[in-house]
């Protein structure tokens, strides 16, 4: 568990982002010359990244499956989740014609599959960012403000934190509508405390700078704080922790959608295994019904992983100096 | 009685929450934690392939089980027991209240109705009652009581039990909530002697001969503080006279019940029977298999994968019956109460009968019967199934509403419902979209929701499917467009027609009521009544008819099938059972307590190894890497938070 005072030094020196004017060189604009830092500072991002083999195929993956996604339309037909226009009859095994079998009702699996991706992809990502916000938000005023406004804050987020995640969500999804931002609303708010509390300590770290009573000094308020110099300096940690909260955020997805808990009209992976369910597959032994959905869910939410990590050991000094 | 069964408003509850998801824990790792992530990977494919492995064991797998006893065979003491599978609960026990059909086919094996119904044709038969007739103005209703029926706790059976429990029910002090449909004309109920009952009424009624009511004993339900809130399930052995008696009770766990050995039909083969709750339709199936479970209920009905799954194995015979059940789509009419209060928040293009009228001919029903149910069941048409062939009816070439999406658009077009730019449009330049519940735990249900959404998708009309646990809640409150429906239908019709009645319709807003779908129309009323006072048989199924040609002219109940009851049971463990009708019928859910009780113990032991099944194996070993992938990932983080912690 991260304490309160773990010192993290900060990723970045304040002067990469502070407004502070630099001496000019040359005749270029200050906007010019953030503008240079910044296509630096992702080169070297990116030079650093390469160097990590499991994150570049994570990457690769990620990026593989994520045109499959957004071209679905061309590559399976705009129509593969017509169950009145299936092509074939239900439950055939795999054969030439339909590479993955067909399900209940004739449609090609390997198209619904790929449409699956949509939907898996869609909720995780918003998901993820929903609760990284929340958390972000949380952390850094609970951190700025302290007092009883961050022990209140605190205490709130300790009760979402040891409540369970799943039951919580199977809760919020069971009273609402299904649909697709249900789920969304139903993850986003029940993972982010994790988030909070991360956040939070950094920005202790970070306001324990001087430069930040400088600011305060020079009529800084609470908003120009939070905003200029303490989001800029958790903004690395929240997005190696984006990354890696989108792959729970797949699975608890694939799982609400098994439990029967999500939009029954749309396809995503968690509901083709509840649909492989519903049909009978397991009993019947249809495994090609049963393993590509499963396959998929492991795999995404692989590469999401190996992405964070790797990107987390880009942004944090402390691991970089040790490889 | 049998009637509401697993798809009315009362069913609930659902899938019990498995599996688990991590929570990303994060923290900064030390160099030590990265450094230690290689043989950590290794330890985690490992712990994958153990993983995998132990997925084979799990009782999904029907393989290795040669060395285990049959628990629904003969146990130590040689008790055979039948277990039933089902998928419903409970929702009481008490005869006054419960209405789901698991329920009140206990009541039909734990206690004695005036009548029964044969298996071969379902004519009434003599039970409790062995002989009735009526007064010449068939005003007064004569039973002779059986002197030889006697309850499990050795008092005797008599008149004045029937006589205090058919009082009970008129009291209506929340005790009618399951039979008042009987009762509504009775004057007044005696017994002169304990062999004699006598009943009169105020008006003729046809159900005479078929008043499903169980008759409780009286001595041990007159110490009961208040019927309508006791649900019969505290002290066992409950006291009862049918060929079962009901021994134990844990909710949506089991129900046990054991042979009456003094029926005065006979005692039952069976020692011991069984129902025993599976929520999910495939685990009930893999414990057939293993032979755990006896039977599995068709109800659901198996799915066409699993039937055919049962039919290559050996010892299990699969039973397609014709089903007593109609599965429609329910149309909100305008929910309001008996005093015409109206409530709820029904759409309003609904009230246009063109709108219903077009709505239906735009479903393809054949398709349904094809695709969705994949041949096991039968087309749609009239309210009444077609098994209760004196009852049944199909609307004539003229009036019969067949698949015809062009008239339905000019349908829609007349009642003022323009297409633009893809979407129907009222006048008041709104879109006609609407809302249909769906039961979460039916797999029929949202499958054809999705053929719907694209048939009236095609007509411009949107359609969101509300698929939840338990639909009651909205049901009642009448915040629906359009609803999944579905009821049993006894060999007497009376039940299924009388919950369309205005009388049916609640008396406070967002009550629960007998109303199906708070139907409320004069002509229909009108032949209601008529069809009760009608003793000729033929004439009153003429009646009948007449109002299910009004139903489906209204377009509020939209019948898409009757489906099949596909329902399975081990050989080795049953002998025979007797089907209803004994040609072709099916078992689980009957209109008597026949299949039950006549049903026979296999003698010896079986030879059946449950056949292992590759497909099974490798539909495991994937969940199970899945599952080892996520243990893995969360492994792996929350290995690297520890490092952190010291």
């Amino acid at each position: 568990m991260t304490t309160e005072t773990a010192s993290v030094p900060a990723p970045q020196e304040p002067e990469d982002t502070t407004q502070k004017p630099q001496p000019p060189k040359e005749a270029k604009s200050p906007r010019a010359l953030a503008w240079t830092r910044r296509r630096h500072s992702a080169a070297r991002f990116w030079r650093e990244y390469r160097t990590h083999r499991a994150g570049l195929f994570g990457l690769a993956a990620l990026v593989l499956i994520a045109l499959a996604a957004v071209f679905a339309p061309l590559l399976v037909g705009a129509d593969a989740q017509s169950v009145t226009e299936a092509p074939g009859e239900a439950m055939q095994s795999p054969s030439g014609e339909f590479p993955l079998g067909t399900d209940q009702f004739g449609r090609d699996l390997l198209a619904l599959l790929v449409w699956g991706a949509r939907i898996s992809l869609t909720v995780g990502l918003l998901a993820a960012f929903l609760s990284v916000a929340i958390g972000t938000v949380v952390g850094i005023t609970a951190g700025h403000f302290r007092g009883w406004y961050a022990t209140v804050i605190m205490r709130v987020t300790d009760w979402f934190l040891v409540m369970p995640t799943l039951v919580l969500a199977i809760a919020l999804a069971s009273v609402m509508d299904r649909s697709i931002w249900t789920i969304v609303l139903a993850i986003g708010v029940t993972t982010w405390p994790t988030t909070a509390r991360l956040v939070r300590a950094q920005t202790l770290a970070v306001e324990s700078r001087p430069y930040i009573e400088r600011a305060q000094a020079l009529g800084g308020g609470h908003g120009h704080i939070m905003a200029r110099h303490v989001l800029p300096n958790v903004m690395p940690l929240v997005l190696a922790q984006t990354t890696l909260v989108i792959s729970s955020a797949i699975l608890t997805e694939a799982t609400l959608a098994f439990l029967g808990l999500g939009d029954p009209t749309v396809v995503s992976w968690g509901g083709l295994l509840q649909d492989a369910r519903e049909a009978g597959a397991v009993s019947a032994g249809d495994w090609w019904y049963l393993a590509p959905p499963g396959i998929a869910i492991a795999v995404v939410a692989l590469a999401f992983t190996l992405c964070g990590r790797a990107v987390e050991s880009v942004l944090n000094p402390r691991l970089g100096v040790s490889r | 009685m049998d009637t509401q069964d697993q798809h009315g408003r009362t069913r609930s509850s659902s899938a019990a929450p498995e599996g688990e998801t991590g929570q990303p824990r994060r923290a900064h790792n030390t160099p030590r934690a990265r450094r230690r992530s290689r043989p950590l990977l290794l330890a985690a494919a490992a712990a994958a392939a153990f993983t995998l492995t132990a997925g084979l064991a799990t009782p999904l797998n029907p393989a290795p089980q040669q060395a285990e006893a049959r628990p629904a065979q003969a146990k130590d003491d040689g008790k055979k027991t039948l277990t039933v599978a089902v998928a419903q609960s409970v929702d009481s026990l008490s005869p006054f209240i419960a209405q789901r059909l698991l329920s009140t086919s206990i009541h039909r094996l734990t206690y004695e109705y005036l009548t029964n119904y044969d298996a071969k044709d379902n004519r009434a038969i003599p039970a409790f009652a062995t002989k009735w007739e009526p007064s010449a103005d068939k005003l007064t209703w004569t039973y002779t009581i059986r002197s030889n029926s006697k309850w499990s706790d050795g008092k005797k059976a008599t008149a004045a039990d029937a006589a205090w429990t058919f009082n009970k029910i008129m009291s209506k002090e929340g005790t009618a909530t399951s039979n008042s449909n009987f009762v509504t004309n009775f004057k007044k109920v005696t017994a002169p002697s304990p062999t004699k009952l006598v009943i009169e009424l105020k008006k003729p009624q046809s159900t005479m001969a078929a008043l499903d009511v169980p008759i409780v004993p009286k001595h041990v339900w007159e110490k009961v503080d208040d019927i309508s809130k006791f649900n019969n399930d505290k002290d066992f052995p409950v006291v009862g006279n049918g060929p079962f008696i009901l021994s134990d009770f844990k909710v949506d766990q089991y129900v046990k019940l054991k042979a009456n050995k003094n029926f005065w039909r006979g005692a039952p083969k069976f020692d011991e029977l069984v129902f025993k709750t599976y929520k999910d339709q495939d685990a009930a199936v893999a414990a057939l298999k293993k032979g755990e479970v006896s039977f599995v209920a068709g109800q659901p009905a198996l799915t066409p994968a699993q039937a055919n799954g049962l039919k290559g194995e050996s010892d299990i015979k699969v039973n397609n019956g014709p089903g007593r059940r109609f599965f429609a789509i329910a149309t909100n009419p305008g929910a309001r109460t008996q005093d015409g209060k109206k409530f709820g928040d029904g759409h309003p293009a609904l009230l246009d009968k063109r709108v219903r009228q077009a709505l239906f001919l735009s479903v393809d029903r054949k398709t349904i019967v094809d695709k969705v149910f994949q041949g096991n069941a039968v087309e749609g048409a009239g309210y009444i199934p077609p098994r209760f062939s004196e009852y049944t009816w199909k609307p004539s070439a003229g009036q019969e509403l067949t698949y015809d999406p062009k008239r339905a658009a000019r349908l829609l077009d007349e009642a003022g419902y323009k297409k633009k730019g893809g979407k129907r449009v009222g006048k008041d330049g709104k879109p006609l979209d609407f809302r249909i519940l769906c039961h979460a735990t039916d797999p029929n249900d949202k499958a054809v929701g999705k053929y719907l959404k694209e048939w009236w998708g095609d007509l411009g009309i949107g359609l969101k499917v509300n698929c939840l646990d338990d639909v009651s809640v909205p049901w009642y409150a009448g915040e629906y467009d359009l609803a999944f429906d579905g009821w049993s239908v006894n060999p007497d019709p009376d039940f299924v027609l009388g919950i369309h009645t205005c009388a049916a319709l609640p008396e406070k807003a967002k009550e629960s009521a007998a109303t199906d779908n708070f139907i409320c129309d004069k002509k229909y009323d009108e032949l209601y009544e008529k069809q009760l006072a009608e003793y000729d048989p033929a004439k009153r199924a003429e009646i009948v008819k007449q109002m299910q040609s009004w139903l489906y002219d209204s377009g509020y109940m939209n019948v898409l099938a009757y489906p099949n009851a596909v329902e399975a049971y081990r050989t080795d463990q049953i002998k025979s059972l007797t089907t209803m009708p004994s040609a072709a019928g099916n078992i689980y859910g009957q209109d008597g307590y026949w299949s039950w009780w006549s049903a026979v113990p296999a003698s010896g032991k079986s030879s059946s190894d449950g056949g292992s099944s590759t497909g099974v194996i490798i539909g495991i070993a994937v969940a199970a890497v899945v599952l080892a992938g996520g243990g893995v990932l969360i492994a792996l983080r929350r290995r690297s938070t520890a490092e952190d912690r010291e």
